[in-house]
């Protein structure tokens, strides 16, 4: 595959390939104009001020670029506070579910022992299990257990969930990989008298690390983008992510009018994943380009 | 191996226990919900009321949760359609030797990673705004005052707004899936075939349509299951009553178990939640099997 590309990009330029070609390029060209206008808008927006956006001119910006926008969203209208939330969420959580799910996977997948079929099918089965079936008694659980009463316990509840919710996906993603992780190298390291446990994480687990950063990745941006799970169970506005906190403040804006506030915040909600995007799309695409069988 | 049974131990506890304790119990607690009458989510045992299929009787009774029904099967019918079939367009034109592939992909691939609350904000209060918005702009500009002047918020055109806001979203995701599978099938066919004179057409309804039937499957219990997860944007264009032109089950269900403004019309019922999520999940299971019936690709190896 690889060398494969290497010749689809030092191929010539040819003419009558490329016209060949152009409806395909003109396509390709409108569909990301087109989304590069709305995010653009959306950035001018917040950067123009709430009587510019209804005028229909942000382009021009006569009172010049209004930064101070962040500024307020970040400070005044709470966005720092979700902010934050949703980042002890997303890396609290991915650390954890990799905690659970890189020696689970393992072990599903190298050892033969009484139900581990059952299992392995029961997680691929889970997967298609819409939320809303299980919900319900979770929420009973959890608010008759009045785990919802304090912020501590909130969080923790959040975080339980969050990690829970990813066993299944991660597990069974991290199974495929473990597959072709040769099994010669923890051999060699039994017949050197190291413990099982310790040559998993010593040596297994790091070889496996292409896997881990990848689902990672996909678990940080679903967690740091969750809705309704946290729409449910956090019950405090102390403690809501950054797209509960940015539905709130929709949801004001008819009292606050502060539109070029609300994109502003829309940018900052937006920031983390589109960083983690431009650095990683490649892992992100592979991803899904690699993980998914017919 | 005999120091391996400590390790299998340790290894599978933690995930088992998280695993049973968020899908398995809670799956089965909400099949016996279903037939109970229960006013409070939190209300114990003792006071759920047995009713049978009651509260499936008196779902399929209610019109609003009928049209979330009806609703929900348009987004599933005509949103899987268009989607597939776009992303199939744009993964065939990707995969067809063009110039800048990585970048186009990532860029429209793009979307998904944004939160769907900001997604959703910047077509509500930018694309579809009636003075300002993308669609009046863009329609004035090129003359067709008729399409300029529609609001694209009101109750006639907010389910189509709604449908293809969201089609636009999830293209990347399956276009991506599309791409993985025509990359999977080998170059020989079409030099082969083209070798003895077959066009680009007949190439694709022949060789890479047939081959792509399993990543049809896929992409259909794909979209299947994101469908049945359907609220986020849902509630956003609806963001305060739950309105009969977006309303779907999901939507419903949080209605019928938290209760919110429209409580006086929707009594609540924790047990026709459930009996909601069953329902639901019904649906998926009917959709893979048939998927996975129609669909086999055991006859065809690439």
């Amino acid at each position: 595959m690889k060398v494969l590309k290497n010749r689809e990009k030092s191929a010539p330029f040819n003419l009558s390939k490329e016209i060949k070609l152009l409806p395909g390029y003109i396509i390709l060209i409108l569909w990301v104009a087109f989304t590069a206008v709305l995010l653009g808008w959306v950035v001018a927006a917040s950067l123009s001020t709430t009587a510019d956006i209804f005028s229909g001119d942000i382009l021009g910006f006569k009172t010049g670029l209004h930064f101070e926008n962040y500024a307020k969203a970040w400070v005044s209208s709470n966005v720092s506070v979700f902010f934050v939330n949703s980042l002890i969420y997303a890396v609290l959580s991915c650390a954890f579910i990799i905690l659970v799910c890189a020696p689970y996977a393992y072990v599903l997948q190298r050892f033969e022992f009484k139900g581990r079929k059952l299992i392995t099918s029961a997680l691929a089965g889970t997967m298609g299990v819409p939320l809303i079936m299980v919900i319900i008694p979770l929420y009973t659980l959890v608010a008759g257990a009045g785990m919802l009463g304090n912020a501590f316990s909130n969080r923790i509840v959040l975080i339980v969930l969050f990690v829970a919710i990813k066993v299944p996906y991660t597990t069974t993603f991290l199974m495929a990989y473990f597959a072709n992780i040769s099994s010669a190298y923890e051999e060699a390291a039994a017949i050197d008298g190291c413990h099982p446990i310790k040559a998993f994480w010593l040596i297994v687990f790091p070889l496996a690390q292409g896997g881990v950063v990848t689902v990672t990745i996909f678990n940080f941006i679903a967690i740091w983008n969750e809705y309704f799970l946290s729409l449910l169970f956090v019950n405090s506005e102390k403690l809501r992510p950054v797209a509960l906190g940015l539905f709130s403040m929709i949801n004001g804006m008819k009292y606050s009018g502060d539109w070029s506030g609300l994109f502003a915040s829309v940018i900052i909600v937006f920031i983390p994943t589109f960083v983690l995007y431009i650095g990683l799309s490649k892992k992100i695409i592979g991803g899904i380009t690699g993980g998914v069988k017919g | 191996m005999k120091r391996n049974k400590s390790m299998i131990w340790a290894f599978t506890i933690p995930g088992t226990i998280l695993f049973l304790g968020v899908f398995i119990y809670p799956i089965i607690r909400t099949v016996i919900m279903s037939f109970f009458k229960i006013v409070e989510i939190t209300d114990p045992i003792s006071k759920w009321e047995f009713r049978g299929l009651g509260n499936y009787a008196d779902l399929f009774n209610a019109p609003l949760f009928i049209q979330s029904l009806i609703n929900i099967a348009k987004i599933w019918t005509i949103g899987g359609i268009v989607t597939l079939s776009i992303s199939l367009l744009l993964a065939i034109i990707l995969t067809s030797g063009i110039r800048g592939k990585g970048f186009f992909q990532a860029a429209i691939y793009l979307s998904n990673v944004i939160s769907a609350v900001a997604m959703a904000t910047m077509w509500i209060q930018y694309a579809f705004n009636s003075s300002y918005g993308f669609f009046t702009t863009f329609f004035r500009i090129i003359g067709l005052e008729s399409l300029a002047k529609i609001q694209w918020l009101d109750a006639e055109h907010k389910f189509f707004a709604l449908l293809f806001s969201y089609c636009f979203g999830m293209i990347g995701h399956h276009m991506l899936i599309w791409i993985s599978g025509i990359e999977r099938i080998s170059k020989e066919y079409y030099e082969a075939s083209g070798i003895d004179g077959a066009n680009k057409f007949q190439q694709f309804f022949h060789i890479t349509l047939p081959l792509l039937r399993g990543i049809l499957r896929t992409n259909i219990i794909m979209w299947s299951i994101s469908i049945a997860g359907f609220f986020i944007w849902s509630q956003l264009f609806s963001p305060l009553t739950a309105d009969t032109s977006t309303v779907v089950p999901m939507v419903y269900m949080y209605t019928k178990v938290f209760g919110a403004e429209t409580a006086d019309i929707i009594s609540r019922d924790a047990g026709a939640g459930a009996a909601i999520g069953i329902i639901l999940c019904a649906f998926v299971i009917i959709i893979f099997r048939v998927a996975n019936k129609v669909l086999k690709d055991d006859d065809l190896e690439f």
